[in-house]
């Protein structure tokens, strides 16, 4: 035993020359330990010393083999860490995240809000009858306020609604008060077509109705609605205006700043009023007050997201959709 | 309707400037469109005398004018010049607006012109360009056109159908000074609505036929007409208005439309046959030429004004209501002339102008309505204004053929209603000034027991409710405060925007589309869908003329629109028009799934298409399966029908080579399903405390015998003991016999309570190995 077999331990190549060295040194009948073994043939004071320097030898050789295991180990996986490098700057494999409409993404935030507060969801046809559309809306025969919403008739006499009020007519119809409703819709309007003018588009409108609703609920109601979507502090306005349906009727703004030009300003929003007791009675409803306001989604969309043209929303131009992918 | 700013500061005392007056207005409910700075004459512009006119070559003429002091020359090509008219000149050193530069002495045509002399276009004061502006004999020649033809601010606003009566200066500024609680000078005030003395002989008839539809009807003889243009205030007024100065005695008319809000109309006293006036129906085939030189074919159900036809009958000069006849028109050499101030029901009119298309000043008014008491009055106040303007001499006796206007019922109000209703307070003493100030009738039985008579002008006040508007409007709606109402309603939890739906298809990648629900025929026989059965009478082209009936067509449209995309994975949801109406989902794939673009990519077939639906119906917790079966749409080889919890719900498969060659849309695999799709609610299941066995078969069958078959012929003949089956491969080659394909199946089967023996397994394999052979089935081993 000398300083070359450390040397040996020190300089083997691999894992398993070293193992070959350790069974040779320290095995069953490695050289230390037939060593060791050979002690008890000698006279005791030899033994001692023999003894004490065999241990010492052993855990020196103890020691060299685990240094170099280890080190051994740490090459070994240093050389697989290499091999195994991959440029993790490349792209990624995968399926394209995919993206809800723009109109359907501000629809649900809308919804979102209505839950929040209590409302019910509901939908209806976009096939309509005079009556639902407009009779038992207040909208008389041969009344000019029936121009204000150019009609698609169909050639069996039926329309496409041309706002998402029906759903009041259909709902109270259905259903007993109290209760809070809020319809997301398409509706059309047989206008000419431009930047801002689409034949189809969507509406959301919110109906209320109990034993002593009043129009500061309804102020109520949209200033919510508006402190939800823009934060605390919104400002809301109502104006005198005329629905068939409503009475007494307002149109309804919400103080913002605008997100292009950065100016605060009111955002005219919508249409809102106190439910007119013609619509009441055309449902059969007695002694119950109620609110209703509507307006209108893309309205809202484009003028948040700096949308343009309103066509643009109905062509599927995928470089279009796609940009609102990942947004909630 | 606009509304000249310093027009009605003539009208109501203490008008605020135009800004607040416009908030004024939007705050009453007359919708401000914007407020418009309308420019006067040009400075340096002058009224002056045209003393001579001397023609040089085509319709170049040497004109000789008196501007107040000199003789000037200029050259003039208008057709209207004459000698002794007032005209506008712009002597050298003007700057007209157009951006033309300073006027400066020119020849032109051998006519050494100084200066010009200008249409209103020129002017920049309204658009006509066809003649010189004419000014009446009251225009000082002169005098600086600017002092005359002052600027002033419009205010534009769109008003609301049950506003009739606010299609008039008059009617608007009577919110105005009930709102600010000043008063209003009336434009007619110190005339009577009164027929006069009807009994010296006026030459005049009226006849009315149909009083249902003419309730009133008023007619005017004025003599000594002179047929001029209008002073220059009139015409300012008319520009104003938008609208084109003509004659001083169709001046007066329109004037008085905007002034008080009732049309009116005069006549050519030489073109009514024996000074007789008829109103009635239009005879089948009548036809009428108006005085835009329209020719209408008239409609029975037209009331016409008529005068005799000279060789009998009678002979339409006039659609009552809508537009006045081009043969009664008033022309320059007319010295006598026939005012006519009626009134038309609504109803009529409405219809009629909407048969022909016709949107005039007098249909907008009647159609809405106009103040029953207005005819007397207003008459008046043409054939006033006529005296006044055009040396007119009103006959003492007005024709006058009426029913009396029924009274307005009284409305019963309690004023506790507006706090009731809009939980605003407002003083029962202030409700009552409110009211009155707009002109109703109070009349107090108990505290809260009014009755409240509307003015005539007022005919949308019907209810309580109309009412409690006006109180709450006059007071302001910015009084009303933000509350928020117990109710004792919980909303159901449903989802009937499907949103679950969109959420689990966006998180497979697939892109939201929204497309329109008209279509054209031609696109949907293309896309071989169902023909439509919804038609629009009056669509916008023919491309859009019929209801979809399937979300597919619009989606291969898209396709092609984006056919430069490599990869596309669409949806739609929306509603399709059959013999009901259908909400539906439709889905689009072409291209590449997951991809990185630079290495191999996975295949996008039709199977990670029919994943996509796997994936969504295992995300509600439903079960999708699909079955061979051909569509006229689809790839006949590869198209399925689509069962969702065991009802068929639509198709899938590749798209027809045929219908994709027609669209351009490539190669694409699509889906239509019918909606709802619904959720099943989660339940939970006892977890196995069994592990399962496995086996693998590798079956060899025909290849046209369908997955789906296999599988459920092996899990009739396994028992309850095989939990489950799929397989891990199919191949077709070399390895099994022609016609044939080999399906590995891995069975797995379990027992509830304790572990299964082998030889319990290798019984339940031999009974599906026996059904396989019995099937003419073989396997490889």
């Amino acid at each position: 035993m000398n300083d070359d077999t450390l040397h040996a331990i020190a300089t083997a190549p691999d894992l398993r020359e070293l193992q070959a060295l350790r069974v040779r040194l320290l095995g069953k009948k490695g050289e230390l330990t037939e060593a060791l073994k050979s002690l008890g043939a000698l006279p005791p004071a030899e033994r001692r010393a023999r003894g004490a320097a065999l241990h010492e030898r052993k855990r020196a050789v103890e020691a060299a083999l685990e240094a170099r295991k280890a080190a051994l180990e740490r090459a070994e996986l240093d050389a697989r860490l290499a091999a195994e490098r991959l440029d993790l700057t490349l792209p990624g494999e995968r399926v394209p995240a995919g993206a809800h409409h723009l109109l359907t993404q501000v629809t649900h935030r809308l919804l979102d809000v209505f839950a929040s507060l209590g409302y019910e969801v509901v939908v209806g046809p976009e096939l309509e009858d005079d009556r639902h559309n407009f009779g038992a809306l207040n909208f008389p025969p041969d009344h000019p306020a029936r121009d204000t919403q150019d009609t698609f008739w169909t050639t069996d006499g039926r329309l496409l609604r041309t706002h998402t009020s029906p759903m009041q007519v259909r709902y109270m119809e259905s259903h007993e008060p109290p209760f809070r409703v809020v319809v997301p819709g398409r509706v059309f309007r047989n206008e000419a077509v431009d930047a801002t003018h689409e034949a189809q588009f969507h509406q959301l409108e919110a109906l209320v109705v109990g034993e002593r609703i009043t129009m500061a609920d309804l102020k109520g109601a949209i200033t919510e609605m508006a402190t939800a979507l823009l934060g605390a502090g919104t400002r809301t306005r109502l104006l005198p205006t005329y629905f068939p349906f409503v009475e007494p009727g307002a149109e309804f703004a919400i103080w913002w700043r605008h997100p292009k030009t950065g100016r605060e300003e009111w955002l005219e929003l919508g249409g809102c009023g106190m439910v007119h007791p013609r619509v009441f009675e055309a449902v059969g409803y007695e002694g119950v007050t109620g609110f209703a306001f509507g307006f209108g989604i893309e309205r809202l969309a484009m003028v948040s997201y700096q949308v343009s043209d309103i066509r643009d929303l109905f062509r599927g131009d995928l470089r279009l959709l796609e940009q609102f992918r990942g947004v909630a | 309707m606009r509304v000249p700013y310093g027009w009605l500061g003539e009208l109501v005392a203490g008008l605020p400037p135009v800004e607040e007056t416009a908030d004024l207005l939007a705050g009453l409910g007359l919708g401000v469109e914007a407020i418009l700075r309308v420019p006067g004459a040009p400075q340096g512009v002058r009224v002056v005398a045209v003393l001579a006119v001397e023609p040089v070559a085509g319709a170049l003429q040497r004109v000789e004018i008196d501007d107040g002091g000199q003789r000037r020359t200029v050259a003039c090509a208008a057709p209207n010049v004459r000698v002794g008219m007032r005209a506008a000149y712009a002597p050298p050193g003007t700057r007209l607006p157009g951006g033309q530069g300073v006027l400066e002495v020119r020849e032109v045509g051998g006519v050494r012109s100084e200066g010009m002399l200008c249409s209103p276009r020129e002017l920049g004061i309204f658009e006509h360009a066809a003649g010189l502006l004419a000014l009446g004999d009251d225009a000082p020649v002169g005098a600086e056109l600017a002092e005359l033809w002052p600027a002033d601010d419009v205010i534009e606003l769109e008003l609301t159908p049950n506003r009739a009566d606010a299609f008039s200066l008059l009617g608007v500024a009577r919110d105005v000074a009930a709102k600010l609680g000043t008063a209003l000078r009336h434009p007619a005030a110190g005339l009577e609505a009164a027929v006069g003395d009807p009994s010296i002989a006026d030459g005049l008839e009226v006849r009315v036929a149909d009083p249902e539809r003419c309730p009133r009807f008023s007619l005017r003889r004025v003599d000594g007409v002179r047929v001029g243009p209008s002073p220059a205030w009139l015409q300012r007024r008319l520009a104003l208005l938008g609208l084109r100065p003509r004659n001083v005695v169709v001046d007066v008319t329109n004037l008085v439309t905007f002034e008080l809000g009732q049309p009116s109309h005069a006549y050519d006293l030489e073109a009514l046959e024996g000074g007789v006036l008829e109103v009635r129906r239009a005879a089948p085939g009548e036809r009428l030429i108006t005085l835009n030189d329209d020719e209408l074919e008239l409609d029975p159900e037209d009331l016409v004004i008529a005068t005799p036809d000279p060789e009998g009958g009678s002979r339409a000069i006039g659609l009552a209501g809508v537009i006045g006849g081009r043969d009664d028109s008033v022309r320059v050499a007319t010295t006598s002339v026939a005012v006519e101030v009626a009134s038309f029901a609504p109803i009529g009119v409405r219809r009629t102008g909407k048969r022909h298309k016709l949107v005039t000043d007098a249909r907008i008014r009647f159609e809405r309505g106009v103040d029953p008491a207005l005819p007397l009055l207003a008459n008046a106040r043409v054939t006033a204004l006529l005296a006044q303007l055009a040396g007119g001499r009103p006959h003492p006796g007005v024709r006058w053929v009426a029913d009396p206007a029924p009274a307005a019922p009284a409305i019963a109000f309690r004023p506790s209603q507006v706090g009731f209703l809009v939980d605003v307070e407002v003083a029962a003493e202030a409700q009552r000034r409110h009211l009155e100030r707009l002109g109703c009738g109070v009349d107090v039985e108990a505290p809260d027991r009014w009755r409240v008579t509307p003015p005539t002008w007022r005919a949308d006040l019907e209810l309580e409710v109309d009412l409690v508007e006006e109180v709450a409007r006059l007071h302001g709606y910015e009084h009303i405060g933000s509350t928020h109402p117990q109710l004792a309603f919980v909303p159901p939890a449903t989802d009937p925007t499907h949103r679950r739906l969109r959420e689990r298809l966006v998180g497979a990648g697939m892109v939201e589309a929204i497309g329109y629900v008209f279509t054209g025929a031609d696109d949907l026989a293309r896309a071989r869908v169902p023909e439509a059965r919804v038609r629009l009478s009056e669509p916008q082209g023919i491309e859009r003329a019929v209801l979809r009936t399937s979300l597919l067509p619009g989606l291969l449209g898209v396709a092609r629109l984006n056919r430069d995309a490599a990869r596309l994975a669409l949806f739609e949801v929306g509603h399709v028009f059959l013999d009901d109406e259908e909400e539906r989902l439709g889905l689009l794939w072409r291209g590449h799934g997951a991809a990185s673009g630079w290495r191999p990519p996975q295949g996008h077939d039709v199977y990670a298409a029919k994943g996509v639906l796997e994936s969504l119906a295992e995300g509600l917790g439903a079960n999708l399966t699909m079955r061979p079966a051909g569509f006229e749409d689809l790839h006949p080889g590869v198209s399925a029908e689509v069962a969702w919890e065991g009802a068929p719900v639509g198709r899938f498969g590749r798209l027809h080579p045929e219908v994709a060659a027609a669209w351009g849309c490539g190669d694409v695999v699509v889906a239509e399903l019918r909606l709802p799709l619904e959720a099943r609610p989660p339940r939970l299941r006892e977890l196995p405390r069994q592990p399962f066995a496995e086996r693998d078969l590798a079956v060899v069958l025909p290849v046209d015998v369908a997955y789906a078959e296999l599988a459920a012929r092996c899990a009739a003949a396994a028992g309850p003991r095989l939990v489950e089956s799929f397989p891990f491969d199919v191949y077709q080659g070399p390895q099994v016999q022609p016609g044939h394909k080999s399906v590995a199946l891995r069975f797995r089967f379990r027992h509830p309570d304790r572990a299964l023996t082998d030889a319990e397994v290798d019984a339940d394999m031999g009974a599906i190995m026996a059904a396989l052979r019995d099937a003419g089935y073989a396997w490889r081993t």
